[in-house]
Formats: structure tokens, C-alpha cells, sequence
């Protein structure tokens, strides 16, 4: 079986390439070549597809894809690539399962089919956007730790040190990323459930020194916590990221490989970007010896995954690895409007369906584009967290129509949303409780969800 | 009046730049040479004009990045063969800028769109690449002379460096020589107020169009 070390053999000893090259006449040309292979076509019609045979062809044409184009190292400027055999030995023995948290509020991440009843894993929070200080860090975690349908927390970056602005590789991005964990571990705690897993550790450290920094036991990290590696667009890594990979494996961490491929970049279109989506889940198994994903496939021009494009790329690619693989499959979201908004729950309602009826679990992402510091409030992952429990079992097709209604609501709005409020706009500063505006939104949108056939009141009744 | 043969000439040239066809784009520059058509009728009306279709449409996502990338390789092999051949090139050029991400940030795809858009919109782009230094930035941009420094930062813990090259620029005296533009994910207009920059855009396609407003506004 591959392992680590033999990713970083490959790294030094693969095919030279300039990124150009690889860029524009390997992954580009090989891209189009399967897309078109395997007839791969957008249907705007069914978002949220029930094609299992769409899903599999997606499948195989992202397995010939990565076995031609692998992964591209920026620091050694060589392709790392791996064979047939040894990405199918890999993908049958990644985990299964995999347990987070401690006490009563751990938890087991297990992976899903499309359509299935199971609850998705249910990851809730910031998403690593940015706040401008430690106070409003805390009152946002404290509060996402008390949504009783959080099995994990996803923490906000940190962007200052005692008000001086971090700059990365720096004394503050270490200092930041202590910080960050030390915060959110007594965030965690005073909200009643110490337990709870933090699941992006950590988020205010870019680089494997200020990770590794982080790390030290006295600061609060467990090794039932989860944690993150990047990729770099499009199937490409350094140096810097396999170290922070390195580190984590050897600590024997659970591991996530996180990766953001781009719709109109050189992903090309919904096509190609579904293809890539699952082609990076292949490549987080095999290189970074991750062993659990999360995918963010997003517009290169409105910094959002909402549109109707990116819904069909949603719900196809967590079809092609949930139907193909056992692989721990998360989707985390992005919406162009910002919280205490009505968009910004029609699109987080859309994302959530098509990506937890295809068979994937959920992190809640980027709001206002995950662009602007503060524009972050409990009741919109609360409200994600809630249509992903609600959408489990429900069929592709009824899940179709309620995508669709929903894009409806708000695709002529994506090129200029409302931002919405900060979170010392939306919500008592001292309780973290939200505004009437902002409630009074929430219950709207849950009520009108209700009559589209997406009851969330379900989840009161059994979490 | 031009001849046909001129306006096929044109048409071929600007067609080739859409097609991201770099021989076509060679070749026709060449036959325009060859039949004595004024480099700047065919820069302007053949390759520019390519240009800014290809700009709309990648504005439009009708085409994606690696077609962009492919024409403004294209537009740039037409430009030269048919720059050298105009002593006053400048008149033609839109403005020299220098673009990188800034220290610390290694993403480069945002870069990478505003400086071949740059590029294909007949700016002459230097372009340096990912996690630059302040330093660099501005000898690249004296070297060259510049007019205007874009800097790219795509996270939230590396927007730090953008403030970083303006300040570097104020407390050495050099702020006014150049326009400096900021953009990528975590920036806003709010963050450009903050930081005392000089442009901002959300997209590489009005990247452009500010960038136009800011080098006239400058030379006026």
C-alpha cells in the first residue's frame, strides 16, 4: 500500500514539469479529454440528479484523470503519480469510520449512500472565516457549541494578536494559532459540552510551523479532534503542506484533505469541475494519507457555490464517491449573501440538499463569500445543520424539485447580495442570542421550507 | 479606406486571439508585415480587439482560464513581432504594471487571471509570481517603471502584506510614483480605505477598467 514517505519519493523522483506545462497542456488537455470520453453533461434541469450511472461515469473518468495527471509539486516542479492498483488498494483501505470528540459528546463519522437515511456528520460554525478579535471569537463558539444538533465545531481565524494584524510565517501566526486553540477549547467548555471536537485545527495557522506550534498538548488540542491540509489549486501541493501532513501522521491524527476546485478556472466547467472535485479526493488519500475529505467547489467569479451550476456539481460529485467509495466525504458551502439575510438560508438550504441527498456530510462554510471579517452569526449554522438533518432519506427526486424552487429565489441576486449584519449587529454581544430580525428571518425561511416539503421541525423531535 | 485584404488581415488577427490559436496569430502578424499594414492598425483593430472579446468572454464564463491563459499568450506573440516595429510604443501601451501575491501567499490563480488580462488588454505586465516580497515589488517596479503595482492576497492572515508594500512605499517616499491596486478573496473597499490603497475591484475584468480610471486620472 502507499504510504506517506513513498508520496514524497514520488514528489522528488516524478516527471519534470513546469507548471505551465502542467497546467495548461496535461490537466487542462486531459480534463477535456475525459469529460468528453464519458460524455459527462451539466443538466439544469436535475440539480440534484438521480443518474447513478452519471455518478459512476463521473467516478471513472476523475480515476483515469488522476492516474494520468496526479498531482503536481510546486516545490520540486514534478508530477507525483500514482498507478491504477495502488489508488484502488488505497481507497479500499482508508477508514470507515472514524470517532471524534470525548465523553458524551463523541461521536462516529461514517460515510453515507445517496439518499440514506443515516444523519450526516454534522460540522457546524465559522468555517475558518475571519474575526477581528478574541471577544467576538469566543461569544460566536461558545454559541455554536450550544446548537444542540453540532456533533463538531468548525472555529472563525483569528486575523490580529493582541490588535496587531497577523502576518503569515510570523511570531503572531504562532502566537495566533495558540491562541486560536486555547480559545476554542474554553469557548467549547463554557458552553456546557467539553467534548465536543474542534475540527479544524487549526484554523489561524497557514503554515506548518504555526501548526505544529498549535499542537502542543498544554494548549488544549486532542487527538480526537480533526484536523486540515490544503491543497493548492488545481491538484497541486509544497513542501509546506506535505510538512503539515507529516506532522499530523505522525502524531496519528485524523486527517482531512480540504480542496476548493473552481468552476471557469482551469476546471473548466460544471463538468470538469465535478470531475476534479472527486479527482482531489483520490489525490488527499494518496498523497496527504488523509482519511477523511472535504470538498468546496466554488465560482471563480462570484466566490459563492450556490449557483445552479455548482448545486449540479454538488449533488453529482457526492454521488460518484459516495455510490464508488467508502470515503468520509464532507461539503462545505459557500453563499453570497451574508447572515441575517433570507438569501443566505435559501442558499444554504439548496447547497445542503443536493450535497446530503447525494450522500455526503456536511461543514458549515463561508458566509458573505467567507470574505469579511465578522459577518458571522450562530443562526446560520444552526439553520444548515438543521436542513442536513432533515434532507437525510429524502429522494433525489422531491430533493430536485425544492433545489430548484430554491435557486429560484435568489440566482438573479448572486452578482450583488445583500451582506447582511456582523455578528455585533446581529446578536447580543454578552448572550451571543441573535435579534428578533434575525430570528424572525429564521423561523420565515423554516416556515417556507416547511411548505416546499423540507420539514425542519423534524430534528426538534429527534436529536 | 482599408482594402480587403487589410480587413481580412484584421479580422484573421483578432479571430486567432479569440481562438487562443498562437500559430494563426503568428502567421497573420507576419502577412500583416509582409503587406505593409500600419502595426498600429493591426495592434488596435486586430489583436486588441480580440482582446477585449476574449476579456468579455471570460467575463461572461462563456470561455474559462485556461483559454485566457492560451490568448493572451497568443496576443502576446502578436505583440511581438509588431511592437518592435513602433518607435512610439508607448502611445500604444496602456500602462506598465507589476502584479504578484504578496509575501507569505502562495495562491496564484487570482494573479494569474488579472495579469493575463492585463496582458491581453495591451498593459505590459510583470508579472512576479507568488509570495513576493515588499522589496521586490518595488525595485521590480522602479526597474521597470511602473505605474501601477497590483497586489494579490488570497487569505485572511496574508492581506497584512498589501498594507505591508504600501507602507513600505510611504515611509520611503516613493507613494506617490504608484498607483497601487489590491484585490483577492478576503479584500474589500473597506480594507482599501483602511490601508490607504489606491484601487480595488472584485473581478480581474474590473480590475482593468479601474485600473484604466487611475492611470488617466494620474496622467491628467
Amino acid at each position: 500500500m502507499v504510504v506517506f514517505l513513498d508520496a514524497v519519493e514520488k514528489a522528488l523522483t516524478g516527471k519534470p514539469c513546469s507548471e505551465r506545462d502542467y497546467d495548461l497542456k496535461i490537466f487542462s488537455t486531459k480534463l477535456r479529454e475525459v469529460v468528453k470520453e464519458y460524455d459527462i453533461k451539466y443538466d439544469p434541469e436535475n440539480l440534484v440528479s438521480s443518474d447513478n450511472s452519471l455518478a459512476d461515469d463521473i467516478f471513472k473518468a476523475a480515476f483515469d484523470f488522476y492516474c494520468e495527471v496526479g498531482t503536481y509539486c510546486k516545490d520540486t516542479e514534478r508530477i507525483i503519480k500514482f498507478d491504477e492498483n495502488e489508488i484502488k488498494d488505497r481507497l479500499r483501505n482508508s477508514p470507515s469510520r472514524i470517532v471524534f470528540g470525548e465523553g458524551v459528546d463523541a461521536g462516529t463519522m461514517v460515510p453515507r449512500k445517496p439518499e440514506d437515511r443515516t444523519p450526516p456528520w454534522r460540522f457546524v460554525g465559522a468555517g475558518g472565516v475571519a474575526v477581528s478579535s478574541e471577544d467576538v471569537f469566543m461569544g460566536l463558539v461558545e454559541n455554536y457549541a450550544k446548537i444542540p444538533i453540532a456533533n463538531s465545531i468548525t472555529t472563525p481565524t483569528l486575523t490580529r494578536v493582541n490588535g496587531i494584524r497577523i502576518r503569515p510565517y510570523s511570531p503572531l501566526e504562532i502566537l495566533g494559532a495558540i491562541r486560536t486553540v486555547a480559545l476554542g477549547r474554553e469557548a467549547i467548555r463554557r458552553a456546557g459540552r467539553p467534548g465536543l471536537p474542534i475540527m479544524n485545527s487549526i484554523a489561524t495557522a497557514d503554515s506548518a510551523i504555526a501548526l505544529v506550534a498549535g499542537l502542543h498538548p498544554e494548549y488544549g488540542l486532542r487527538p480526537t479532534d480533526g484536523y486540515m491540509v490544503a491543497t493548492l489549486a488545481e491538484l497541486k501541493t509544497n513542501f509546506d503542506l506535505l510538512n503539515r501532513a507529516c506532522a499530523l501522521m505522525s502524531l496519528g491524527l485524523p486527517t482531512a484533505a480540504i480542496f476548493g476546485p473552481i468552476f471557469g478556472g482551469y476546471c473548466g466547467g460544471p463538468e470538469g469541475t465535478a470531475v476534479v472535485t472527486v479527482a482531489y479526493h483520490l489525490m488527499g488519500a494518496l498523497v496527504y494519507q488523509a482519511g477523511w475529505f472535504l470538498a468546496f467547489p466554488i465560482h471563480i467569479k462570484h466566490i459563492a457555490s450556490s449557483m445552479p451550476e455548482l448545486l449540479w456539481v454538488a449533488s453529482v460529485y457526492a454521488q460518484a464517491i459516495s455510490r464508488n467509495t467508502h470515503l468520509l466525504a464532507l461539503y462545505y458551502d459557500y453563499t453570497a449573501a451574508g447572515p441575517c439575510t433570507k438569501m443566505s438560508l435559501y442558499e444554504m438550504a439548496a447547497q445542503y440538499t443536493a450535497a446530503i441527498t447525494s450522500g455526503v456530510s456536511m461543514e458549515t462554510g463561508g458566509i458573505a463569500k467567507g470574505r469579511r471579517e465578522d459577518y458571522l452569526t450562530p443562526v446560520e449554522p444552526r439553520f444548515a445543520a438543521e436542513v442536513a438533518y432533515a434532507a437525510a432519506g429524502m429522494k433525489r427526486e422531491d430533493a430536485n424539485e425544492i433545489v430548484k424552487n430554491l435557486a429560484s429565489k435568489y440566482v438573479d441576486k448572486i452578482a450583488d447580495p445583500p451582506i447582511g449584519m456582523k455578528y455585533q449587529e446581529c446578536c447580543d454581544t454578552k448572550t451571543g442570542k441573535p435579534s428578533r430580525k434575525c430570528l424572525n428571518i429564521y423561523n420565515g425561511v423554516r416556515k417556507e421550507l416547511k411548505d416546499l416539503g423540507l420539514d425542519l421541525s423534524r430534528n426538534e423531535r429527534e436529536y | 479606406m482599408i482594402n480587403m485584404g487589410e480587413e481580412e488581415l484584421l479580422k484573421t488577427l483578432s479571430e486567432s486571439v479569440v481562438a487562443c490559436d498562437r500559430d494563426a496569430v503568428v502567421k497573420a502578424a507576419q502577412q500583416a508585415i509582409e503587406k505593409g499594414l500600419d502595426p498600429v492598425k493591426a495592434i488596435e483593430k486586430g489583436l486588441s480587439k480580440g482582446a477585449i472579446t476574449v476579456g468579455e468572454k471570460f467575463d461572461r464564463l462563456e470561455i474559462f482560464l485556461t483559454d485566457l491563459m492560451m490568448a493572451a499568450d497568443a496576443m502576446k506573440a502578436g505583440l511581438d513581432i509588431l511592437l518592435p516595429l513602433i518607435s512610439e510604443e508607448k502611445v500604444l501601451k496602456k500602462g506598465t504594471v507589476v502584479s504578484g501575491t504578496v509575501k507569505g501567499d502562495i495562491h496564484d490563480i487570482g494573479k494569474n487571471i488579472l495579469s493575463a488580462l492585463f496582458s491581453a488588454n495591451g498593459f505590459e505586465v510583470h508579472d512576479l509570481g507568488v509570495d513576493v516580497s515588499t522589496s521586490k515589488f518595488i525595485e521590480e517596479a522602479e526597474k521597470v517603471r511602473a505605474d501601477i503595482i497590483a497586489l494579490s492576497a488570497l487569505m485572511s492572515s496574508t492581506i497584512g502584506g498589501q498594507k505591508d508594500v504600501i507602507d513600505y512605499l510611504s515611509e520611503t517616499g516613493k507613494r506617490e510614483k504608484f498607483i497601487v491596486m489590491v484585490g483577492g478573496g478576503p479584500t474589500t473597499r473597506e480594507w482599501t480605505e483602511e490601508i490607504g490603497a489606491d484601487g480595488y475591484a472584485e473581478t480581474a475584468m474590473e480590475a482593468v477598467k479601474v485600473a484604466l480610471e487611475l492611470i488617466e486620472k494620474k496622467r491628467s
